[in-house]
C-alpha cells in the first residue's frame, strides 16, 4: 500500500516538473523571440523574405517591402509603394502598402487612429478585430491592428494587418489586405510579408 | 453784353465737358471693371476650358460700368461621397473601392 503510495507520488511529482519545463520553456521562446503573448492576435516572427521575391524600397530607403511574386507593383502615392493581386475583374486579392509616417499616428495609439481614419476617409464601417504593441520587426518596433471595414466606394468588404513601425531613423506603416471572404487563406501569405518588412 | 454771353456759354460747355470727363475716368477705375480692362489691356491667350469663374467677368465686360454685377451663382449642391472617384484624388487603391494604403491622411 505505501509503495504504490510512493509510486503515485513519484509519478505526480514526474508530471508537475514536465508541465513546468513545458512552461518554462514556451515563456523563454517567447522571451526570446521579444514578443509578449497576445491573446487572439497572431505571432509575428521577423524573418526575411524569401529570395525570389521583389523588394519595394521607400524614398530615401526607410523601408523595403517584399512582396510574393504573385503580386505585382500597382499605383500608390508618391511617396509609397504598392503590391497587389488583382482577381479576372480587377479586383483587389491581396494588397500590400508602405508608407512613411505622416499623420499623427503614433505607436501608442495606432489601433485607435487607424479605426478613425478608416472610418473617416475610405469606409462606411470598421471594426477592430485584434490589436498589439511592443511587437519586433526587422530593423524596429511597431504596433498592429487587424480590423474589418468596408469601402465607401463599392462598398468592399476587406480585412487588413497595419502596423506602425518606428525604425531608428524612420517610421512607416504596412497595410497587407485582402477580401474579408478570402482572409483565412491570406492570412499566412500577408503575415509573412509584414514580418519581412524592413525598416531603417 | 452780346459778347459776354457766348464766352459764358463756353465756360459752361467747356466745364459741362470737363465734369463728363471726369465721372469716366472714376467710373474706369471701379473695381466691378477691373477684370474687364485687365484683359482688353493684356490680350493674354484665353485659357483651355471657359471656366466659371471667368464668365461673369466676360459677359458683363461692358455693362459693369453702369449696372451692378449679377448675384452669384448658387452653390452646388454637396456630393453625397466626399472622396474622389475614378483615381482621384491621391491616385491610391483606396479612392476607386480598394483597399486603404497606410497614408495618415493629411
Amino acid at each position: 500500500m505505501s509503495a504504490r503510495s510512493s509510486h503515485r507520488g513519484r509519478l505526480l511529482l514526474a508530471a508537475t516538473l514536465a508541465a513546468v519545463a513545458v512552461a518554462a520553456t514556451a515563456i523563454a521562446a517567447t522571451a526570446l523571440a521579444g514578443q509578449p503573448a497576445r491573446p487572439g492576435f497572431p505571432a509575428l516572427h521577423p524573418a526575411a523574405a524569401p529570395a525570389s521575391w521583389p523588394r519595394a524600397t521607400l524614398l530615401g530607403g526607410a523601408a523595403v517591402l517584399a512582396f510574393p511574386p504573385s503580386l505585382r507593383r500597382v499605383i500608390s502615392d508618391a511617396d509609397a509603394v504598392s503590391a497587389a493581386q488583382l482577381g479576372p475583374g480587377g479586383g483587389y486579392q491581396l494588397y500590400l502598402n508602405a508608407t512613411p509616417r505622416q499623420g499623427a499616428e503614433n505607436l501608442a495609439h495606432w489601433a485607435s487612429f487607424r479605426l478613425r481614419l478608416l472610418r473617416s476617409d475610405d469606409a462606411t464601417a470598421a471594426r477592430l478585430l485584434a490589436a498589439a504593441g511592443g511587437i519586433q520587426f526587422r530593423g524596429g518596433t511597431g504596433s498592429c491592428v487587424i480590423d474589418t471595414y468596408l469601402t465607401r466606394i463599392g462598398g468592399h468588404h476587406f480585412t487588413e494587418i497595419a502596423c506602425l513601425i518606428r525604425g531608428r531613423a524612420s517610421a512607416s506603416v504596412i497595410v497587407a489586405a485582402a477580401p474579408a471572404a478570402r482572409w483565412a487563406r491570406a492570412r499566412p501569405l500577408l503575415l509573412r510579408a509584414v514580418a519581412a518588412y524592413q525598416v531603417r | 453784353m452780346s459778347f459776354t454771353f457766348p464766352r459764358s456759354a463756353a465756360g459752361l460747355a467747356l466745364l459741362t465737358a470737363l465734369a463728363a470727363g471726369c465721372g469716366t475716368a472714376a467710373a474706369a477705375h471701379s473695381p466691378a471693371t477691373a477684370p474687364a480692362m485687365h484683359h482688353s489691356a493684356r490680350p493674354d491667350p484665353a485659357p483651355p476650358a471657359a471656366s466659371p469663374a471667368m464668365t461673369p467677368h466676360l459677359h458683363h465686360a461692358h455693362p459693369a460700368a453702369v449696372a451692378p454685377a449679377p448675384p452669384p451663382a448658387p452653390p452646388a449642391p454637396p456630393t453625397m461621397n466626399p472622396i474622389p472617384q475614378g483615381n482621384g484624388g491621391d491616385q491610391d487603391a483606396d479612392n476607386n473601392g480598394g483597399p486603404s494604403d497606410g497614408d495618415g491622411s493629411i
